[in-house]
């Protein structure tokens, strides 16, 4: 498939809120102040916006949030589905809504206070059983105690380390990278405090076999991204940040979360539909990234990714990151920002945020010459993908 | 011990009872003949399918020639069923056996009992016509002790029983506390027993497509849903046939029987409707598709990715059934081990026992033990119990099974000595294990020692030592 739009949008602002574990504030004023950043990154004015792409899980109406900023007309606004998997969708949605005319600048945001309020980790519960599609989905779980995403997450892994002999050692060195990453963020939750293998191996058991330090902290924050088209980017005060392409996913017999009956469960068809897509759109390959921002909520779904992106063959991530290759001077670096383990669960959209900086050459984990980021959106989820590139 | 003298058991009753040590009983004859209808009774409520029990023609060409009862049921024989106690006195008249302790210890207010231990010796295989009787005496009674039960004695006692031809066929010691109810040091109310009155599970919320699964739960069936059309299995279940485009769908009920596919083990966090370690599995089922549920009665530590298990509908609490999973009872070894075959450390593989009310009911008629504690949960609570628990002759009719079944049909058991630990309440999972503890070859014949536990979630139920005897070349 080909997108017409490739390499034809760009990001051209970023903002965000702090993130943290009570921001004491609704989470409309997250949303408005971290768009109001971003929109002030792009140098334009709120008047300026005419589009708004959000998530389906958002709380936020996109004409609150506009009434706040003094947004005065939109002729875009869009909502895309399942939860963490929107992070790239929404940079898909925002491209081709600015390359189309729908709008000229599209904002994108998601804004939350899932520490303080509503933790999707302390399970679900206390909803009624109506039966409508979400709850009926959780009737094949929630009746025998599987109500955390940790714990559906968890399934997928044990089988993985049973298909393909990873150990919790392997999974705990991506916890290790993020947070040795998000160490020198000063923006980070877990700024200054790394961790080394042993941390990981002692830290209690959520869901076996993932410990406490294989799962990111939930958060309170907003982040928020400006898109327009490229011409018009370049009329703006940042350097363009180009989406070479966007892609959403959502593979055969896809389900939320529990995608348990597939012949085999130990790959991520879904993102694999993203990476070809994007792979097909740039003609970029593997090789052609610098850095990657890989969705990493919980680190066992981060080794099928780089298998499906083909960083590394089926089976082999764990070898593939034992040999350091997601450190910071290896082959890809990976979540230089800390990632959601390191720096804050915003849906993955710090993740989209820190793969602007990377290519604007901002990050305080700067990778040397980048021209290509991939940035990929929640896993286990209908999901997505995207490279964001210098402009050539 | 109590400091006040109150409330010790008198010296005088305890002289009384004392008095009963070493006075043997007149022999009784039992009131049946060793017979196939109580072996049958027996075996369906065990479940044990060995064939030299009630299988004729197998039984003939067996090591036994003919059918044969478990030996475990050596004491249901003597067992006086729902009768009043009867007397038991020696062949001079004085007082003998264990009816005149049970009837002291009843009136001092000694009113609960439990069974602590029992060891059978088997001297020879009973068979059907075989008419047995028993002498009994008491061997000790202990000082008033403080169990965790309750104030009580323990006392014990040996049967030696003879067969019509005066030939002694075996011997039993069998060992009881007598308490008072309501003076343990534990807590036996309901809310004792974890799991059994707890906040419900969560509901599973239910539409016009889902219906069929759960309506098929409450009916005991685990139900996957088949296109009609082009035979594929759906589940969760779809509208449509994805495979062949047919809105006719209907389904098959499944066997139950499946592997562990992957699986989880929830520490945190935790919810009050549920035990911890959960352990969440998914299940692939023969039939080629898989299910989420719960593994019970395994310790998480031992499940296994390839794990043989099978489906267990259980009331989880009152007005939710849910298709859970326990470890699949292995499968009964039909021709027989050769005593060559074992050798000192050798395992055998884990077995899981259901403990329904109807097991622990069953096994009590079965072996003719009517003492209200295995069948009503009211008198139950009222003699200090949280519920029904199950009688030690069903522990050793399980432990018998579970060792034939490993072993094979033929084997003989020359001992089998269980000590309880804690009781058997309804919902729970018995699961048993072993290992062999010696070999030796004594007068031409394999013995062979097997050391046996069964466990279930409130802790060891029962240690039994087996002795048995196999075939040698």
């Amino acid at each position: 498939m080909s997108m017409s739009f490739a390499g034809q949008t760009a990001v051209v602002g970023i903002g965000a809120t702090e993130f943290s574990k009570n921001s004491g504030r609704s989470t409309l004023r997250l949303a408005v102040e971290c768009c109001e950043a971003a929109i002030a990154d792009a140098g334009l004015l709120p008047e300026q916006i005419d589009g708004m792409v959000g998530f389906t899980v958002e709380e936020n109406h996109e004409i609150d949030v506009a009434r706040s900023l003094g947004i005065k007309e939109l002729t875009h606004f869009s909502r895309i589905h399942h939860s963490g998997g929107a992070a790239c969708g929404t940079l898909h949605q925002a491209a081709m809504a600015v390359h189309t005319g729908a709008c000229k600048y599209a904002l994108v945001y998601r804004a939350f206070n899932e520490r303080s309020e509503t933790r999707f980790g302390a399970g679900v519960q206390g909803l009624d059983n109506a039966p409508t599609p979400i709850m009926v989905d959780f009737g094949w779980c929630l009746p025998f105690g599987l109500l955390t995403p940790a714990s559906w997450v968890a399934m997928f892994a044990t089988r993985y380390m049973h298909q393909y002999g990873a150990t919790s050692e392997d999974f705990g060195r991506i916890s290790v990278a993020d947070r040795r990453h998000a160490a020198t963020n000063p923006e980070a939750f877990f700024y200054q405090q790394a961790i080394t293998l042993e941390d990981h191996q002692a830290s209690r058991w959520i869901v076996k076999p993932l410990h406490l330090l294989d799962c990111c902290q939930e958060s309170d924050g907003g982040q928020a991204l400006l898109v327009t088209t490229l011409e018009r980017a370049r009329d703006l005060p940042n350097e363009p940040v180009v989406i070479a392409s966007a892609a959403q996913g959502s593979a055969d017999d896809q389900q939320m979360m529990k995608s348990y009956y597939r012949d085999d469960i130990t790959g991520i068809p879904e993102m694999g539909l993203c990476a070809r897509q994007l792979w097909n759109d740039t003609g970029l390959g593997p090789d052609d990234m610098q850095a990657a921002i890989i969705y990493d909520h919980f680190t066992p779904l981060v080794l099928p990714q780089l298998e499906e992106f083909g960083f590394c063959a089926v089976g082999e991530a764990k070898d593939f990151i034992k040999d350091g290759n997601l450190e910071l001077g290896g082959r890809l670096p990976m979540n230089t920002n800390g990632g959601q383990l390191g720096e804050a669960y915003i849906h993955g959209m710090n993740g989209v945020a820190e793969a602007v900086r990377l290519v604007r050459g901002t990050s305080v984990n700067q990778v040397p010459d980048v021209s290509n980021v991939l940035v990929t959106g929640g896993t286990a989820v209908p999901t997505s993908a995207a490279i964001l590139s210098r402009a050539g | 011990m109590s400091d006040d003298n109150k409330s010790k058991t008198p010296d005088a009753l305890l002289a009384a009872l004392r008095r009963i040590v070493g006075v043997a009983t007149e022999p009784r004859v039992t009131r049946d003949d060793v017979n196939q209808a109580m072996i049958r009774h027996w075996c369906d409520a065990m479940e044990d399918h060995n064939p030299v029990y009630t299988d004729p023609a197998f039984a003939a060409e067996s090591v036994h020639g003919g059918i044969v009862a478990p030996p475990a049921m050596l004491d249901t024989w003597s067992m006086p069923g729902l009768a009043p106690r009867p007397r038991q006195e020696s062949s001079s008249g004085e007082e003998a056996g264990m009816v005149p302790v049970l009837n002291q210890l009843d009136a001092a207010g000694f009113t609960s009992v439990v069974a602590a231990g029992m060891s059978h010796e088997y001297h020879r295989y009973l068979k059907p016509g075989d008419r047995l009787t028993i002498s009994q005496v008491i061997t000790s009674v202990s000082d008033e002790k403080q169990t965790a039960l309750g104030v009580g004695h323990f006392f014990t006692t040996e049967s030696n029983f003879a067969d019509q031809q005066g030939n002694s066929v075996g011997r039993m010691e069998f060992s009881i506390l007598k308490f008072k109810p309501g003076t343990g040091t534990v807590n036996m109310d309901a809310s004792a027993l974890e799991g059994l009155e707890k906040m419900p599970r969560p509901r599973p919320a239910i539409s016009r497509d889902t219906k069929f699964f759960w309506d098929g739960v409450d009916q005991g069936e685990l139900r996957i849903q088949k296109c009609n059309s082009c035979d594929g299995l759906h589940h969760p279940p779809v509208v449509r046939c994805p495979g062949c485009g047919s809105y006719e769908l209907g389904y098959l009920v499944s066997q139950g029987r499946g592997t562990v596919y992957s699986f989880v083990e929830v520490h945190h966090p935790q919810f009050p409707m549920f035990d911890y370690p959960l352990v969440g599995v998914l299940v692939e089922l023969e039939e080629g598709t898989r299910i989420i549920s719960n593994l019970v009665g395994v310790k998480p530590e031992d499940v296994e990715t390839g794990m043989p298990v099978e489906l267990a509908i259980e009331a989880t609490d009152p007005g939710l059934s849910l298709p859970l999973f326990r470890r699949a009872r292995p499968a009964r070894r039909e021709s027989t081990l050769l005593f060559a075959d074992l050798e000192p450390g050798q395992e055998l593989p884990p077995c899981p026992v259901a403990i329904s009310r109807t097991l622990i009911v069953a096994g009590a008629m079965a072996s003719r033990d009517f003492q209200d504690v295995h069948h009503d949960p009211d008198l139950a609570k009222k003699r200090g119990s949280p519920d029904t628990f199950m009688n030690i002759m069903t522990t050793s009719g399980l432990t018998n099974r579970y060792v034939t079944d490993w072993a094979g049909p033929e084997v003989i058991f020359r001992k089998l000595s269980l000590r309880l630990g804690v009781p058997n309440f309804p919902g729970d999972t018995l699961t048993y294990t072993g290992q062999v503890q010696s070999t030796a070859l004594r007068d031409g014949k394999g013995v062979v020692e097997l050391l046996v536990t069964g466990t279930n979630k409130l802790g060891d139920h029962v240690t039994a030592t087996v002795e048995l005897e196999l075939p040698t070349p």
